[in-house]
């Protein structure tokens, strides 16, 4: 079992609000991601969720049971913090077994947990070492094995992958999702990386400002934006945005392009239209399309990225698929599909389906 | 704007500065030129390695000389050589254990309570300096002031130490009277032998807690919370959270305390010859005084005697001294594998 309910979730420190009302339901076996940028207050909600620090307000839930008001010991969670915070002074095996003695649990119990643990991270030739003698990729494996040992009701892994060089990190996240898999237990995960956030969750929430701006799947975050700010968050390069206006039924982007509204809206309304830059491709002739000016191409191989501007000054960023051997100030015409089209209301929100 | 002002700000500060690097550049550059690179390290080395030789190296040989003579004169020529006989003076003894079967008994007197000080003293310090510096690590209210106040005796001068002591504790002292007020019977703190003795551990604890205390406290702060997190989040009791995490880690301070503790505890003499004159008798009569007494203060000066004392002292010393020292490389050491 392993679920967990926030209701109305309230955390300030002294005038500082940095949680504003956070109701989540985390089910059973779940990975969550919790993504935003710094300050969102992500990391807290996971340390008040270990029972690190306390709400000023609402209701935290395991399993049915209110533990609000219970420590961080007695909720049956284990985190894997962002500097793995393993005890220095303790070789591998103390520093898996601290836990387990903390508890009066026997030692031949101690033992088969351990040596399962150490086969399963591969960790085994480290169990005399101390942090000190292990690489940065051997100290996060030996604290998932602190907090696998403890046979966890959910896993807190707060930033857990961010002190590891970018190869290592791909290797790691690709473990921690096969360890999810056969494990099954709950897993929390704090990160800014959206990558991270977009291969390993189940569900992705995106806080911004202390609230929870939108829930959902991976796919559903990217194809369902529900806000402004979601829609640039999730996904690289950024997704762009136009301002436009209802006109006749259609959306009258910079330029005079007219394009079918994504949604419902107001004739004479101001909108922004959104599209992703892997959604624009070079326009066929004499089909409508947007007109920009080069202004640098990178070329990455399999893609390329290409940065414009449009006529009334408007920066645009596309990526197209190959080597389309575009140089700087040639002017390119670019066209996408209406189904690919975001559209949000003034206040940011996205339109209503039609 | 602003930065512009800062900037002329900081030029006029250094103006003085940057004035008479200007008016030395010329001379030290030809001397440079006459004396090579190598010349001017040893030109800016000598003047520091002079003091050094001048007030501690050539003392410490002539006190050695001084060690191998007798007689109460001053000066060296005036003096007998009798080779070892004043170390032999001082080590001859029948029971090292009972003083008074010893040649010199002041001596082993004041051995054996610089030792028995030394034991308690050193062992009250760091149990009380550690207490402090786990206290003010934690966040209290006004946290600065009691970290000053716990500080501030370390920046009194002994002998103004040793008197603030002694009006509280003699025997018409301000504790004896706010003890009258109270209704009970004065005690004579300086005068009673076990008294005394608890004063001079007492004062001299009171007075360098805060040097260590300080110590400590940059240690405990160097221990990253996440560790405390890690630990809460691992079940861990108090307790079990001071013993299995506090301490360790704060294990190369502790040393570091305990050597420079043990250091000056050896060396003990102007709080304790303030507060009690040695006294009462031979009770709080320490190394340091017994040496100062015969080579200086006592009707039957004995130079000689007092310098092979204190050669004897400085073994024991260098020997600490070493004992820091390689702890200080050990932990360098450490801090590389880290």
């Amino acid at each position: 079992m392993g679920r967990i309910t926030l209701t109305g979730i309230e955390k300030a420190f002294g005038h500082v609000e940095v949680l504003k009302g956070i109701d989540l339901d985390i089910g059973e076996g779940e990975l969550v991601v919790f993504v935003g940028p710094s300050g969102c207050g992500k990391s807290t909600l996971l340390r008040l969720i270990a029972g690190l620090d306390r709400p000023t307000g609402g209701r935290i839930e395991i399993n049915g049971a209110d533990v609000t008001r219970v420590g961080a010991a007695d909720r049956g969670l284990a985190m894997v913090f962002q500097s793995y915070a393993l005890y220095p002074h303790m070789t591998v095996r103390q520093n898996l077994s601290f836990g387990l003695e903390n508890i009066h649990m026997p030692k031949p119990e101690i033992a088969t947990r351990i040596a399962e643990a150490a086969r399963m991270l591969e960790i085994e030739p480290l169990m005399e070492r101390r942090p000190g003698q292990l690489s940065g990729g051997q100290r996060q494996r030996v604290a998932i094995g602190r907090a696998i040992v403890r046979n966890p009701t959910a896993f807190l892994l707060d930033e857990p992958l961010s002190n590891l060089d970018a190869e290592l990190r791909v290797s790691m996240r690709a473990e921690l999702a096969a360890l999810h898999d056969r494990l099954g237990t709950t897993m929390i995960y704090v990160t800014h990386d959206q990558v991270e956030a977009m291969t390993l969750a189940d569900r992705i929430v995106v806080l911004r400002a202390g609230r929870i701006d939108q829930v959902d799947t991976p796919l559903g975050l990217y194809n369902r934006p529900a806000n402004l700010f979601v829609a640039g968050f999730i996904g690289a390069p950024n997704m762009n945005f136009f301002a436009a206006r209802i006109a006749g039924g259609q959306a009258v982007l910079p330029g005079g392009l007219a394009v079918p509204v994504p949604g419902r809206a107001a004739e004479g309304a101001d909108i922004t239209i959104g599209i992703r830059p892997q959604h624009m491709r070079l326009a066929d002739p004499g089909a409508p399309a947007l007109e920009a000016r080069v202004t640098l191409v990178e070329a990455l191989g399999a893609e390329t990225v290409v940065h414009a501007t449009l006529a009334d000054g408007e920066r645009i960023l596309t990526v197209l698929p190959g080597q389309p051997g575009l140089e700087r100030d040639a002017v390119v015409r670019l066209a996408f599909d209406s189904a690919d089209l975001h559209g949000f209301d003034g206040a940011g929100q996205r339109l209503p389906e039609p | 704007m602003a930065t512009r002002l800062k900037h002329m700000a900081g030029a006029a500060a250094v103006a003085p500065l940057a004035l008479l690097a200007r008016v030395l550049d010329p001379p030290l550059r030809a001397l440079q030129r006459v004396a090579g690179q190598g010349g001017m390290i040893t030109f800016f080395l000598v003047p520091n390695m002079a003091i050094f030789g001048i007030f501690v190296l050539l003392p410490l040989c002539i006190n050695f000389v001084y060690s191998m003579t007798a007689g109460p004169e001053l000066f060296l020529a005036q003096r007998d050589w009798v080779g070892g006989a004043q170390y032999a003076k001082l080590l001859d003894c029948e029971d090292y254990t009972r003083p008074a079967t010893c040649d010199e008994d002041l001596f082993w007197t004041a051995v054996w309570n610089t030792a028995r000080f030394v034991v308690v003293q050193v062992t009250l310090l760091v149990v009380c300096a550690t207490v402090t510096a786990l206290i003010l690590n934690r966040e209290l209210r006004a946290r600065g002031f009691w970290r000053a106040v716990f500080f501030f005796p370390v920046l009194l001068s002994p002998v103004v130490v040793g008197l603030i002591w002694r009006w509280i504790l003699q025997r018409d002292g301000i504790l004896n009277a706010a003890m009258l007020d109270l209704g009970l019977d004065p005690v004579n703190w300086l005068i009673e032998r076990g008294w005394a003795f608890a004063a001079t551990v007492g004062v001299t604890i009171w007075a360098h807690l805060g040097f260590y205390a300080l110590i400590l406290l940059a240690g405990l702060q160097a221990i990253p919370r996440d560790l405390y997190e890690a630990a809460e989040m691992d079940g861990t009791r108090p307790a079990r959270m001071f013993w299995r995490i506090t301490l360790p880690l704060l294990m190369p301070n502790l040393l570091v305390v305990i050597v420079l503790a043990l250091i000056r505890a050896v060396q003990v003499f102007d709080e304790a010859y303030v507060l009690t004159g040695g006294g009462p008798g031979t009770a709080t009569l320490y190394m340091t005084q017994y040496i100062y007494e015969v080579g200086f203060a006592s009707l039957l000066k004995n130079p000689g005697l007092a310098a092979a004392a204190s050669i004897l002292m400085g073994g024991v010393l260098v020997v600490l001294t070493l004992v820091q020292l390689g702890l200080g490389r050990r932990g360098e050491s450490k801090g590389k594998a880290r």
